[in-house]
């Protein structure tokens, strides 16, 4: 019944998906109208699919790498919505919704098959993984939207009519810009506070050997980058190309923190 | 008196038979008469244009004429159109009409004749909702014209020239044009070069509210722009100029602008103006997010090292340059520099044109709602004139069967109170089954 919850959900994020683009692309702004509520339709689905999966496995932490692909799709969706409330902008959507519905149909059709041994299931270490999945999420959402920068910023240079088929986003270049850094700022504090708790957990159970450990250190990287990041872009206003190699550094970090998973001896997914 | 059509609309002025016939049940007759741009000239149009303050006294004059039931008049730059429900006309036009149209302007008739276009029934309500739906307009999806129908209507129904079948009308144009702007995109782009450069310039900061324009130069359409910008929100304007006492003018021109602006409508941003000296011109426009070029400069006043410099001094902050001059003020190339975009006179007439060029597209769509409302009207009316004659049938049924029942109230005296009812409940249903077949026959009809 859980995975049914969500399969359903992967079907409204597939029609969100897609009806965000006449809204984005097309200056169809009433698509939006449908594209919201359907993403939003989508984010309950999957709420209730997530509660129970975790219901039923008696456990209240997303340990199964499905799981985690759910929650972070979840997070995803609840980013593009905020944006949405804030900005009345569903350009974000083109690449996140996509996104979403890539992650959540992994979930969906491919149930984990590792699963994250935690030492302790505490309401710290939920906190731990959900912040930094928000921290992750927001990474994500800010280079999506220095994508879209570029998309609107090379749109408007071009001017002449044989870029017709590049039509403009409904978002103006300095609220595309806001969005990047509002979400880097806001993904700061959620990754400084679940590296805290993650840190005071580890420190209590293993000790100092948990911070010499690859992954453990990587992570410690990315938060430096993270905060390098922000610290250049609020220096000097980057934006547009070297924002997008500047974000994508960084989310290159991450995904090596992820695959570190697999070659950390004190934080990874054993397979079963 | 010939009258003619715009060329624009392949309208036929034969009408069928059969709408002929349900048009002679109505016993009046819808007639549109009128000069648009397409048709007449300006020196004919200005002869009949009447200004705001004579509307009143127009319509009113109109609808006193022989003949003429309910008046309206629209009269804008593009177009004077007279629309009347007048008794049925035998001839071409209405008489009382016609000679409105010669004593009230004191025109003579081969002036104003050949320019005269003349819908009736149909094709009067189609035009009538393609002109509030600005398909009629000389710049397709105006918006100004639904808002100029509807101050002739007000000013007509002030003076009582408007009633059962014109307000009907007018109010049913009114929603048709609202549906054309929900349902197509035919008001959404702009076409004219000014408006564009704001179109541009939101794309780029969203609201212009504390954003600041640099004039360089004077020039008509410069100022122009400047307005446009002031009204969506820029809060600070920046003149320059070689001559500095011409740049003082300009400035002081704008700010006249701007508190008259501010005097007219309370919701009008307070707006700075500034003149900058011509020889600090590259020192101070980085403080400008948009600038607004029209020198005569035979050279570059703008060169893309500039445009380099500005970017590093703003910390990157975008900045839009329009180049309205010819020869040129700013070299294209700076075009080439993250975060400066310039659009010259050619480039904003291109997404001017391209505008345009969408608005057309767009108003095939239009033209089919149009088609489509003005069917469910001719459906609306006919239902509407099928009333009178299926209420005259059942009052005469119920009469008869009054009359009957009166007839047949002694036999029916010893009847209880209950069955008395039930033979009232008889006869009534009997009548009703009867008359169904004629009520049937007759909405067909009107159908």
């Amino acid at each position: 019944m859980t995975l049914l919850w969500l399969r359903f959900a992967v079907l409204l994020y597939g029609v969100a998906a897609l009806a965000v683009l006449p809204a984005a692309l097309y200056d169809r702004p009433r698509w939006s109208q449908f594209a919201v509520p359907t993403a939003i339709a989508a984010a309950l689905f999957h709420f209730v699919s997530l509660a129970e999966t975790l219901n039923a496995a008696h456990h209240r932490l997303p340990v199964e790498t499905h799981e985690l692909q759910s929650l972070l799709a979840l997070i995803l969706t609840l980013a593009f919505l905020a944006v949405y409330t804030w900005y009345r902008s569903v350009s974000i959507g083109v690449f996140v919704l996509p996104i979403v519905f890539i992650l959540a149909t992994l979930a969906a059709f491919r149930p984990g098959e590792e699963t994250f041994s935690a030492p302790v299931q505490t309401g710290w270490i939920f906190l731990h993984i959900v912040l930094l999945l928000a921290a992750y999420a927001a990474l994500v959402v800010s280079l999506l939207a220095s994508l879209l920068y570029l998309i609107q910023e090379r749109r408007l240079k071009s001017k002449s009519s044989r870029l017709r088929f590049l039509p403009p986003l409904d978002t103006p270049l300095e609220t595309i810009d806001q969005i990047a850094l509002r979400t880097l700022l806001f993904g700061l504090p959620c990754m400084t506070a679940g590296l805290l708790i993650g840190s005071v957990i580890a420190q209590a159970n293993y000790g100092a050997r948990y911070f010499s450990d690859p992954k453990i250190l990587l992570t410690f990287g990315l938060w430096i980058a993270y905060v390098a990041m922000i610290f250049i872009r609020r220096a000097s206003g980057l934006r547009g190309r070297r924002a997008v190699y500047l974000s994508s550094f960084v989310i290159l970090v991450v995904l090596f923190v992820w695959a570190a998973n697999q070659f950390s001896a004190v934080h990874k997914f054993p397979t079963p | 008196m010939s009258l003619r059509q715009p060329q624009s609309e392949r309208l036929t002025l034969v009408k069928p038979a059969t709408e002929a016939a349900v048009e002679c049940t109505r016993g009046g007759s819808l007639v549109l008469v009128g000069v648009n741009h397409t048709t007449a000239p300006l020196e004919v149009r200005e002869r009949l244009a009447i200004p705001a303050a004579r509307l009143a006294d127009a319509i009113r004059t109109l609808a006193h004429q022989p003949g003429v039931r309910e008046a309206l008049i629209l009269s804008t730059c593009n177009r004077v159109e007279f629309v009347t429900w007048q008794d049925e006309a035998t001839g071409p036009a209405n008489p009382g009409l016609l000679r409105f149209l010669h004593e009230y302007f004191a025109v003579a008739a081969d002036t104003v004749e050949p320019h005269l276009y003349e819908f009736r029934e149909r094709e009067a309500v189609r035009h009538l909702f393609r002109v509030a739906s600005s398909l009629d307009s000389m710049v397709v999806g105006e918006p100004q014209i639904l808002g100029q129908v509807k101050d002739s209507y007000t000013v007509a129904r002030e003076v009582g020239a408007v009633s059962t079948t014109l307000e009907p009308l007018f109010q049913r144009a009114f929603s048709v044009a609202k549906r054309v702007r929900t349902e197509t995109q035919i008001g959404s782009s702009s076409v004219s070069i000014a408006s564009v450069a704001v179109d541009l310039a939101r794309k780029i900061f969203g609201s212009l509210q504390g954003k600041t324009v640099l004039l360089v130069g004077a020039g008509k359409m410069s100022e122009l722009a400047a307005r446009h910008l002031i009204q969506q929100g820029a809060t600070s304007i920046l003149v320059t100029n070689r001559t500095q006492e011409k740049a003082s003018v300009i400035a002081g021109h704008i700010a006249e602008q701007i508190s008259q602006q501010i005097a007219s409508d309370a919701n009008a941003i307070a707006c700075t103006t500034e003149v900058i000296p011509f020889e600090q011109l590259h020192a101070q426009a980085s403080r400008a997010d948009i600038v607004i070029t029209s020198t005569g400069a035979e050279g570059h006043i703008f060169t893309k090292a500039h445009g380099q410099q500005f970017l590093t001094a703003r910390r990157n902050r975008p900045m839009f340059f329009i180049d309205i001059a010819v020869p040129r003020d700013i070299d294209p190339k700076m075009n080439q520099v993250e975060g400066c975009f310039v659009y010259d006179i050619d480039d904003l007439q291109q997404v001017a044109a391209a505008h345009l060029a969408d608005r057309s597209r767009e108003s095939a769509a239009a033209e089919k709602i149009v088609s489509v409302e003005v069917e469910k009207y001719r459906e609306h009316l006919q239902t509407r004139e099928a009333v009178p004659a299926i209420l005259a049938l059942q009052q005469n049924a119920e009469s008869l069967r009054q009359a009957e029942l009166a007839r047949a109230a002694r036999r029916l005296a010893d009847l209880t109170p209950e069955q008395q009812d039930a033979v009232d409940s008889l006869t009534r249903s009997l009548t009703a089954k009867l008359l169904h077949p004629q009520i049937v026959d007759l909405r067909k009809k009107s159908e």
